[in-house]
């Protein structure tokens, strides 16, 4: 077992932008590391490397401190899970789990112990002389896992495992590669582009864009504290309502207008956000739970319409736009039906009981302790870095 | 662990990418040796030596004359000629096939059986091909047989025997030989035609030839163009067979087509430097129709 | 008989619910058609029926035209050394095909999955070669194969027909392989396998299919061929059976019957591996355009 480091690693692919640029990354031993991101946004690539599978451009690659940029995928001892399972169509699952300790020469008795011991562990133990056709995708996926933990290696290396299962059995198979992962106790790189994957199975989630690593943390510092527009939409479903607002700074309060609407936020925001100055734009984002209807009659509250409403039976998803304070309320609602296409520019995740139709114009208030501000013009979070 | 610390000093000399694009040439390195020495160098001492007097042992250099002598000898023409000739079998070769094909998508019972009995003359060599046909045209052949039996008893065909008619006895031979493979190219390419465009066809009222002419023609123009370019190279460079049995090239020249004039022009009158010149003329010849294959495999790629 | 095409569920919509005027049309055109498959079948078969009937005359009969007799078939080995040459052609043929494969295995392998610089270039160069007939290069082979010592043995002929074969088995694996995901080779890699290793441990196993065409193509290609055997095999008595036929039968001086005899011994064995593997035949036909 041992840790993985990737410092200042760059792939650039003929020519052309680099697929993974100057990516610095640490995973502990025992360690559970999630790369997530939209596709092609470089970390099946930087998985890739760390496997063998691909040529370091620049920067170093260590495992277990050892320098590995050229050594041999099969010096590396690693073990990798492939998206498609890559399971040779020409074995048996049993000779599928033990080929890796076949090669390394394990004697016959050895693999036969450490192949059963695996089974056992992914519950395949009944289906050891079937060939990989002969199963369906969920077990499949299982011979893969089972591939990978038979050898203990160094890492496991997890490319998209469950991208290629239905929706339930990828729920079942996150709870239990999880479980495995910290059965074995194996550092392990996991990619994926679904941030609920990342977020229910990492013990730490690195987010990558335009092969640019954005921010690596806990799974709930990330939800809470993103370091910038990108991750704060990615991060999240449905994604962080980011709206483009203008400041305005008096004594002892802050206002921001939405649209022809105002909020006040609470003075303390100045403590720790670096909110720029009177007159200036910012980008306010606040998660979909963090819209609160209320009567209209409390302060700080903003005008809205129900444009569209999305019953996901836990939840319903209500999808808002502004309504400028000047015109009456009632016309709105019996335009309701006039203009069904209008942009909605917030969207609110509400209790499956609120009675809620198209059309109603509410009044919501923004959960002004949970609002994110970033910059207008870089994205980047206006939150200071000493909290 | 160990292991990495102790290989990593000595693989890092080489990048990984490096190793697998030596390992490729490495593996493709034997094919390459062999092609080329047994292929491309040939190629390379043939364009030498067709400007050279040469009997296998010794060769004297003599230049482009021997180009231009060798255009001069009749023999050159008549075999192309011969050549020319041949290609009006290959719309028989083209035609009858897709016909048998046509039949045996109709899968009436037993088409399987029939199948496989109209593909087995492929698995025989041309030479006893050859042999079976010089019976069937032979005086005392299958031929004037049945040409008895319908009532023509005065009539005697020898085809092989006479300048006029030996070459249309080899182009037919050529043709029966050549139904096997056809065939099976285009029942391959019929039965990857989806079902449900005839269909669609069919109830939009088109009788069976609209639907042969406007579906099943145009779905089987890349199988075509393949068998097309397949039966032309037989032509060129697979007749020696049933010439070396069947006629030998004669009588007279009359069947001597390019590849049998190249075996007899080197071997049995030692010339070998003209016999290099007329292999390059086929090559070309063949180097041709070649593109055109290598431009469907590539359109397809 | 192996199922190469499925039949399309057809039989029941023909037979569907029609005038009884058209469902006669029908089957008597179902009828006409059944003949003309036996017609252009007994066509088919005419090679077979000469063989068998007239190698089953003497001289004698061959030439008055009725009877019956063994007497060619038992005195066939004293005119044609038939074991012998059955042998010989067996050794080329095994011979030339294993070369064909060890050679196109690991090459079709590096042209689709190990590319190295030129690889593209001298695939082409490889494949084109698939173009070039014997004949336009033979007198320079000839000699070329002559000058090495070649033609005494079967050695000669072996390497002609291994480079022949060659691009074709190139093409062919490289085509197939190709279609197998980068994915598995990467994971062999990664469970430990050298490229070797996964040559030999993976990519063999997964080529079978591929293998069988290209061995039943070539059996077919090389146990039918003459030419190659009969220049690069200088010693008569190791002649292969194609071309000990064909030299006899050009003398003109050999018994019909007898030789006739030996051509259904010579066709023999080529049309049971037909038989037997006619699915891969075909495949290996229609490779690269049926796909």
């Amino acid at each position: 077992m041992a840790e993985i480091d990737f410092d200042g690693v760059t792939k650039i692919f003929g020519v052309g932008p680099p697929a993974v640029d100057h990516l610095s990354l640490h995973v502990d031993d025992g360690e559970f590391m999630v790369l997530v991101g939209p596709s092609g946004c470089g970390k099946t690539t930087a998985l890739r490397m760390l496997a063998g599978l691909e040529e370091i451009t620049s920067g170093t690659l260590k495992i277990g401190n050892a320098v590995v940029n050229n050594v041999l995928p099969k010096d590396r001892d690693v073990a990798m899970v492939f998206q498609n399972y890559a399971l040779y169509p020409h074995m048996s699952v049993a000779e599928n789990i033990g080929f890796a300790l076949k090669i390394r020469g394990d004697s016959k008795s050895e693999i036969k112990r450490k192949v059963a011991e695996a089974a056992s562990i992914l519950h395949l133990s009944e289906y050891l002389e079937r060939r990989p056709k002969a199963l369906s995708g969920g077990q499949r996926q299982r011979v893969a896992m089972g591939r990978a933990i038979v050898r203990s290696p160094q890492a496991f290396l997890m490319d998209e495992p469950l991208s290629n299962l239905d929706a339930k059995l990828r729920v079942e198979m996150r709870l239990e590669i999880a479980r495995i992962q910290r059965l074995l106790g194996v550092a392990t790189v996991y990619v994926t582009h679904d941030q609920v994957e990342a977020m229910t199975m990492g013990d730490r989630v690195a987010v990558l864009r335009d092969g640019q690593l954005q921010q690596v943390d806990t799974p709930q510092d990330l939800y809470d504290h993103p370091v910038n527009e990108f991750v704060a939409g990615f991060m999240g479903s449905p994604p962080m309502n980011l709206v483009r607002c203008r400041v305005r700074a008096g004594n002892d309060r802050i206002e921001v207008d939405f649209g022809d609407q105002t909020i006040e936020l609470p003075w303390h925001y100045t403590s720790s956000h670096e909110l720029p100055a009177s007159g200036l734009d910012v980008v306010v984002g606040i998660r979909p739970e963090d819209v609160i209807i209320t009567d209209a009659s409390s302060p700080n509250t903003i005008q809205t319409r129900v444009e569209r409403r999305e019953a996901l039976g836990a939840e319903i998803l209500v999808h808002l736009s502004h309504v400028d304070p000047n015109t009456d309320p009632s016309a709105y609602a019996e335009n309701a039906r006039a203009d069904i296409s209008r942009k909605a520019s917030l969207v609110a995740k509400m209790g499956p009981r609120v009675k809620i139709t198209v059309g109603d114009v509410l009044s919501v208030q923004l959960s002004p302790e949970h609002a994110h501000f970033f910059d207008a013009a870089t994205g980047v979070t206006l939150r200071k870095r000493s909290r | 662990m160990s292991a990495i610390t102790s290989n990593a000093p000595r693989v890092r000399r080489m990048t990984l990418r490096r190793r697998r694009q030596l390992s490729g040439f490495l593996f493709a390195l034997p094919a390459i040796a062999l092609v080329i020495g047994f292929i491309g160098v040939p190629i390379g001492q043939a364009v030498y030596y067709s400007f050279t007097q040469w009997n296998g042992l010794t060769s004297t250099w003599i230049g482009p004359s021997t180009w231009t002598q060798a255009f001069h000898n009749s023999n050159l023409w008549t075999a192309l000629e011969n050549n020319a000739l041949l290609l009006l079998a290959v719309p028989f070769a083209l035609g009858l096939p897709l016909g048998i094909a046509v039949l045996l998508h109709q899968r009436v019972a037993g088409w399987r059986i029939f199948r496989s009995i109209y593909f087995l003359p492929t698995a025989i060599s041309w030479v006893v091909l050859g042999l079976v046909a010089e019976r069937f045209f032979a005086y005392q052949g299958t031929l004037n047989s049945i040409i008895h039996a319908l009532g023509f008893s005065h009539v005697n065909t020898n085809m092989l025997g006479y300048e006029s008619t030996a070459l249309s006895a080899l182009g037919i031979t050529f043709v029966f030989t050549m139904i096997g493979t056809n065939t099976m190219l285009f029942l391959t390419g019929l039965a990857t035609l989806d079902p449900s465009l005839e269909e669609a066809a069919r109830i939009d009222g088109a009788g069976r030839w609209r639907i042969f002419r406007s579906i099943t023609l145009p779905h089987l123009s890349r199988f075509i163009q393949l068998a097309f370019v397949m039966t032309v190279i037989a032509l060129f460079s697979a007749l020696f067979s049933l010439i070396f049995v069947m006629t030998g090239g004669g009588p007279g020249y009359a069947t001597t087509t390019m590849e049998f004039l190249i075996y007899q022009t080197g071997f049995n009158q030692g010339d070998f430097g003209t016999a290099a010149l007329y292999g390059l003329i086929l090559f070309v010849l063949t180097g041709i129709v070649g593109v055109v294959q290598l431009r469907l495999i590539g359109s397809n790629e | 008989m192996t199922t190469l095409i499925t039949p399309p569920q057809e039989s029941d919509d023909r037979e569907a619910p029609t005038p009884p005027s058209r469902n006669t049309r029908a089957k008597v055109g179902r009828w006409a058609l059944f003949f003309a498959m036996v017609v252009i079948a007994v066509v088919m078969l005419y090679p077979f029926w000469v063989m068998i009937i007239t190698s089953l005359k003497s001289e004698a009969q061959f030439l008055s035209g009725g009877g019956f007799s063994w007497l060619s078939w038992k005195h066939l080995s004293a005119t044609i050394p038939v074991g012998q040459e059955v042998l010989s052609s067996t050794i080329v043929c095994s011979a030339s095909i294993l070369i064909i494969l060890v050679v196109g295995l690991p090459a079709g392998f590096a042209f689709a999955k190990l590319r190295f610089r030129t690889s593209t270039a001298v695939f082409l160069v490889i494949v084109s070669a698939m173009m070039v007939p014997l004949q336009a290069i033979l007198m320079p082979e000839f000699v070329n194969v002559t000058k090495l010592g070649l033609t005494g043995g079967y050695f000669g002929a072996i390497l002609v027909y291994a480079a022949l074969g060659t691009p074709f088995s190139v093409f062919l694996f490289t085509t197939y392989f190709r279609g197998v995901p980068d994915e598995l080779i990467e994971a062999g890699i990664v469970d430990g396998l050298g490229y070797f290793g996964a040559l030999w441990r993976l990519v063999v196993p997964i080529a079978i299919p591929a293998i069988a065409t290209v061995t039943v193509l070539q059996f077919i290609q090389i146990w039918d061929d003459l030419l190659v055997g009969l220049l690069f095999i200088q010693n008569t008595s190791e002649r292969p059976i194609t071309v000990g036929l064909a030299v006899l039968a050009a003398g003109r001086t050999t018994s019909i019957p007898e030789l006739m005899a030996g051509s259904f011994i010579s066709a023999l064995p080529a049309m049971i591996v037909y038989l037997g593997f006619q699915r891969y035949l075909v495949k290996g036909l229609t490779m690269g355009i049926d796909r």
